[in-house]
């Protein structure tokens, strides 16, 4: 047996969605060495106080955590101890010559030629001139390269303290019946619609099948009004990454008339100090709605603003 | 309750607005080395890792804790990670609590950290918001937390001036931790004439943005006294929430507060907080929430805070000091809080806090949270 | 005083499809919440907290399970979130009622995998300087194990897509999971590679869902009418982040996760479970836990992966709802010890339950179940 919510299927498509930051990693003094080291196509590894060196370097070992005694200088060639093809890309792992580990990088080969044991070398790569291990384009057959050998790192580049990072998360996200409806019904009449409280005459918005509070199963629909209260608010007056209204301007938690939870919106102000007077918990405030074909989404309504009198 | 468990080992980092020459994993390894060394313990004496960090976004690494147990050595150990914002590491610490009160370990080590310098601080947390409903209008947890003291501020009398007086209070205590980075003299007019943010936050109710890692060792009754004489011993702790968007939603007091405060100081025995705590470190990611904790966490009536900040009590010197290291406001490593939190009443009732070591501590509160204020904890420790 | 015997009272779940695309995360989860406390005489009143887990990477929103609390029935209550599959959420929430602080505890998890880009998931899993650039993530780790295993115990796919086939066909006796038809052996032969030697059908296939678990102190589970079902041990344990630092063809983490379990329930070796419930990432992988939990000796998971105690609900081949997997293993196992036998027929009185999580199934849990 199994279970399933009370629901019908949408006819409306997924609600995209994309979280997309940068970042400024920090890799570390190994890390860091290495990716340094790339534009002058040393591959840097790390020696451990019995001798064992680990490539690419590693501030702690893999193993147990221990801290290497020195950054060393990993020869270019070594041999293929397992592989994969993914998406047509051939994945392998790389031991180098020297070196107690291995580790995964691409390799340039056709699966035909690639099998365990098979003697890899280097690829530098003709475009990539930067600070990532892709400046290794992959490793190819090289099956009469000599045997390399672990060197003294000499001179070695300043560690990078930062690289430049940017991560994009995108999501289709299931309107499910709920969130359907509601949307549904701010497309196509203009209204905000929620469902009563399992106990209580408000509307729940957004509007579930289940109650917060009670979990147990919601009411009736209901159409809330545009015209509500100020239940919370402040001043935006900062700027920050990924906003979409310049500052400075207010941030509302509003109870729509005839509800009983909250929306989030904003409302314009002028001038700050005016602002701290205007726009306070109880401020009776309308929704001004966005011009032009609602696209049934919260921001079909562009701001809230203040009642007056 | 299965048996006692108490704090035997803590470790904090120098806490940084930006290391650049550790990764994150390198970061949580000296927490890690600094809490074994002072439990007298190594690696292998540990039975289980509790691993604690905000959300994923603030550093770009889903699941870091897979990243990080090579850098701390604990391959082949029992490792898990909780998250819960910025409670993450205290409900990091309570996961380790259950594990040696439950039986399951005798020694559990619990690292909580956020290098939040490698990310987007606000957007990221804007990302809490519903997509479909008020993502859009978000302005981290910053917009919301000051609309909420909004709220507060004409029913309670939390007033712009109260708030000031909590951040010139726990910046000027920072200034002599030795593991704070923002340690400046300020004055309540300071605080006051600083830029509105997200009025009526200003810069100076803000705590800075930081890179830090914390670690503590729980250990069973059984196993403690090779760690230590003095254990801080955990005589309760809880961790509750409410539904972010509900009718019954007061804003006023902390309700989950208030319901796991109930629920640890009858498990402790305490009657009157007011009196009965030497010591107490809250969270308060803005000043405006330390008002709040005080009447959720009865050190006052509701709607006295602003009458008890005012009247000295929570200074270093007065009746009931409330962080006397000097709260988030020296150093915020969001994760890492609640697990500094810990560390900094837990060295207090061991009697070898390094900022400011209150005369005979025997009994702490501990406070921490996260999310939209709606996840909720706190703890009380004594020797 | 001692501690405290815990048992499993109730589960819930909803079917596992390839999407749910008409209900939102909080829709599966009220539902399951719902659901799991009927027969038991409980309700949500009567839990003392919540352990969820699910993924943020995964719902596209930070701190997903703050959203999710009412769904949850977490409201006033103490919750926690466990990024980790279920299994792990169970692993905290009998510790706290072992304790005696709590008697009656709500573990949750669900996915929905449907709604973001699960390559993209894994990717953000592994180590950014090294790993992430040159394209690396669950795929192709899996494929390497695969490789690797294959080669070591001369153990060829047509061996494995069989076992495939047989997951895929309980599945759909099971009636839990949506399907067309099973595949046979050849299709699943037939299938576009995944990571080579694996097709997508060796691979665990994610999936959306939901499941709820209530557990219980011992005086709970006797009052509740049924014979109790006893988590009698767990364990879990985690490897190195590097995959070619792992021991060879094999999971030692398993070994360990499943060592930790035996010696608190009290057990020889894993194969005395009249039940086995495993989460392989892959049909390797199951092997190699088989391997792990002592059911197998080395190499010869595949001679026991198709008897009649092993993932007889399907395991996570045909249905990886990923963070939720390990837990519907749980439940599924408990269910199998405390139905009804025909009489005169012996019925399971042991059951051992495997979850799993991180590329190649980095760390991995392990539960006893006895009645």
């Amino acid at each position: 047996m199994f279970y399933a919510p009370d629901t019908a299927p949408i006819d409306l498509p997924t609600f995209k969605s994309t979280i997309s930051l940068p970042y400024t990693l920090t890799p570390g003094k190994a890390a860091g060495t290495f990716l340094a080291e790339m534009p002058n196509r040393r591959i840097v590894a790390s020696r451990f106080a019995d001798g064992s060196v680990i490539a690419p370097a590693q501030d702690f070992s893999p193993k147990d955590g221990e801290e290497p005694v020195e950054l060393v200088q990993a020869p270019e060639t070594g041999e293929l101890t397992g592989f994969t093809r993914v998406d047509g890309v051939v994945l392998g792992l790389v031991k180098l010559d020297g070196c107690r580990n291995a580790f995964v990088h691409r390799i340039l080969a056709d699966m035909a030629d690639v099998k365990v044991g098979q003697r890899v070398a280097a690829q530098w790569s003709a475009s990539d001139e930067g600070t990532s291990i892709l400046a290794i384009e992959g490793f190819v057959i090289a099956a009469d390269a000599p045997v390399g050998e672990v060197k003294p790192l000499v001179g070695p580049a300043e560690p990078l303290g930062v690289i430049n990072y940017g991560m994009a998360l995108h999501y289709d996200h299931a309107y499910g019946p709920y969130y359907g409806r509601m949307f549904d019904e701010l497309k196509e009449n203009g209204v905000v619609m929620g469902v009563r409280g399992s106990n209580a005459d408000e509307a729940l918005l957004p509007p579930r099948e289940i109650d917060d509070i009670t979990h147990k199963r919601t009411g009736t629909w209901k159409a809330c009004a545009d015209t509500g209260t100020i239940r919370a608010c402040s001043l935006i007056n900062m700027e920050v990454y990924g906003q979409t209204r310049p500052v400075p301007y207010a941030y509302a938690e509003i109870v729509l008339d005839g509800a009983s939870t909250k929306m989030i919106h904003i409302i314009e102000i002028d001038d700050l100090e005016v602002a701290k007077q205007q726009i306070k918990p109880g401020t009776r405030v309308r929704a001004v709605w966005t011009k032009g074909e609602r696209k049934g989404a919260v921001s079909d309504i562009e701001r809230f603003e203040v009642i007056e009198g | 309750m299965g048996r006692e468990v108490g704090i035997v080992g803590v470790g904090q980092t120098h806490h940084a607005r930006r290391r650049t020459d550790v990764s994150q994993a390198g970061l949580v390894r000296e927490a890690v080395d600094r809490a074994l060394a002072d439990a007298n313990l190594s690696m292998e004496d540990i039975d289980t890792i509790v691993i604690a960090t905000g959300p994923v976004l603030f550093a770009a690494v889903n699941q870091p804790e897979k990243w990080v147990v090579d850098a701390i050595g604990a391959q082949g150990k029992s490792v898990v990670r909780l998250t819960s914002g910025g409670g993450a590491g205290f409900a990091g610490a309570l996961a380790g609590y259950y594990q040696v009160a439950g039986g399951y370990s005798e020694r559990t080590l619990v690292v909580a950290y956020d290098k939040l310098s490698e990310g987007q601080l606000q957007y990221s947390i804007s990302t809490l918001y519903d997509p479909f409903w008020g993502r859009e209008f978000a302005v981290g947890i910053m917009g919301f937390s000051a609309a909420y003291w909004r709220a507060r501020m004409d029913v309670l009398g939390h007033t712009e001036e109260a708030a000031a007086m909590v951040a010139a209070k726990n910046r000027n205590n920072a200034i002599k931790n030795p593991y704070a980075h923002q340690k400046k003299q300020v004055t309540v007019e300071d605080v006051l004439n600083s830029k509105a943010l997200c009025w009526p936050i200003k810069l100076l109710d803000v705590p800075p943005i930081s890179d830090g890692a914390a670690a503590i060792v729980l250990a069973s009754d059984k196993v403690a006294h090779h760690s230590t004489t003095r254990p801080a011993w955990i005589r309760g702790m809880a961790y509750c929430c409410e539904a972010d968007n509900a009718p019954e939603r007061s804003l006023m007091l902390s309700e989950p507060l208030a319901i796991a405060s109930r629920q640890v100081y009858r498990a402790a025995g305490i009657t009157n907080p007011r009196r009965q705590f030497d010591v107490v470190e809250v969270q308060e990611p803005y000043s405006c929430f330390e008002l709040n904790y005080y009447e959720s966490l009865g050190l006052c009536p509701p709607g006295q805070a602003a009458e008890l900040i005012a009247s000295g009590a929570t200074q270093v010197d007065g009746d009931i000091p409330v962080n006397p290291s000097g709260g988030c406001m020296g150093a915020n490593p969001i994760g890492a809080v609640g697990v500094i939190r810990l560390i900094e009443a837990a060295t207090q009732v061991m009697g070898r806090n390094e900022t400011h070591q209150i005369k005979d501590a025997k009994t702490a509160l501990v406070q921490s949270g996260g999310g939209w204020a709606n996840l909720r904890g706190c703890a009380v420790l004594s020797a | 005083m001692g501690f405290s015997q815990v048992a499993v009272l109730a589960s819930a779940q909803t079917e596992l499809r390839p999407a749910w695309r008409d209900a939102q995360h909080i829709d599966l989860i009220s539902s399951v919440v719902t659901n799991v406390f009927k027969g038991t005489g409980l309700s949500i009143d009567d839990v003392d907290f919540v352990i969820d887990s699910g993924s943020d990477v995964l719902d596209g929103r930070s701190i997903s399970n703050c959203g999710f609390l009412g769904a949850l029935g977490a409201h006033h209550k103490e919750e926690a979130r466990v990024e980790e599959d279920g299994l792990w959420g169970a692993l905290y929430g009998v510790n706290k009622i072992r304790s005696r602080s709590s008697s009656i505890g709500l573990i949750v998890a669900y996915s929905k995998p449907s709604e973001s880009n699960i390559d993209l998931y894994w990717s953000a899993m592994v180590e950014p300087f090294y790993q992430r650039p040159v394209g690396f993530g669950q795929k192709a780790a899996l494929g390497i194990q695969a490789q690797r295993y294959l080669a070591a115990h001369g153990i060829k796919d047509d061996a494995l897509a069989e076992i495939v086939a047989r997951r895929w066909a309980d599945a759909a006796v099971g009636g839990k999971v949506a399907m067309g038809e099973a595949p046979d052996a050849a299709a699943v032969l037939a299938g576009t590679e995944a990571a080579w030697p694996l097709t997508d059908l060796m691979i665990s296939r994610p999936l959306d869902g939901a499941v709820a678990v209530l557990i219980g102190s011992e005086d709970v589970a006797r009052r509740t009418g049924r014979p109790p079902v006893f988590i009698t041990g767990m364990g879990t344990s985690m490897e190195t982040h590097a995959l070619a630092e792992r021991t060879a063809n094999k999971l030692d983490s398993v070994a360990n996760a499943t060592r930790m379990a035996l010696g608190k329930a009290g057990w020889s070796s894993g194969a005395e479970a009249d039940v086995v419930e495993l989460s392989g990432s892959s049909v390797v992988g199951e092997l190699m836990a088989l391997e792990g939990m002592g059911i197998a000796a080395e190499g010869h998971g595949a001679d026991v992966a198709t008897s009649d105690k092993v993932n007889r609900s399907g395991g996570a081949l045909p249905a990886d709802p990923i963070m939720a997997t390990g837990l519907i293993r749980l439940a599924e196992a408990a269910k199998k010890l405390s139905a009804p036998v025909a009489a005169g027929a012996s019925a399971p009185s042991k059951a051992i339950v495997h979850g799993t999580g991180g590329v190649a199934m980095q760390t991995n849990c392990v539960f006893t179940l006895e009645v």
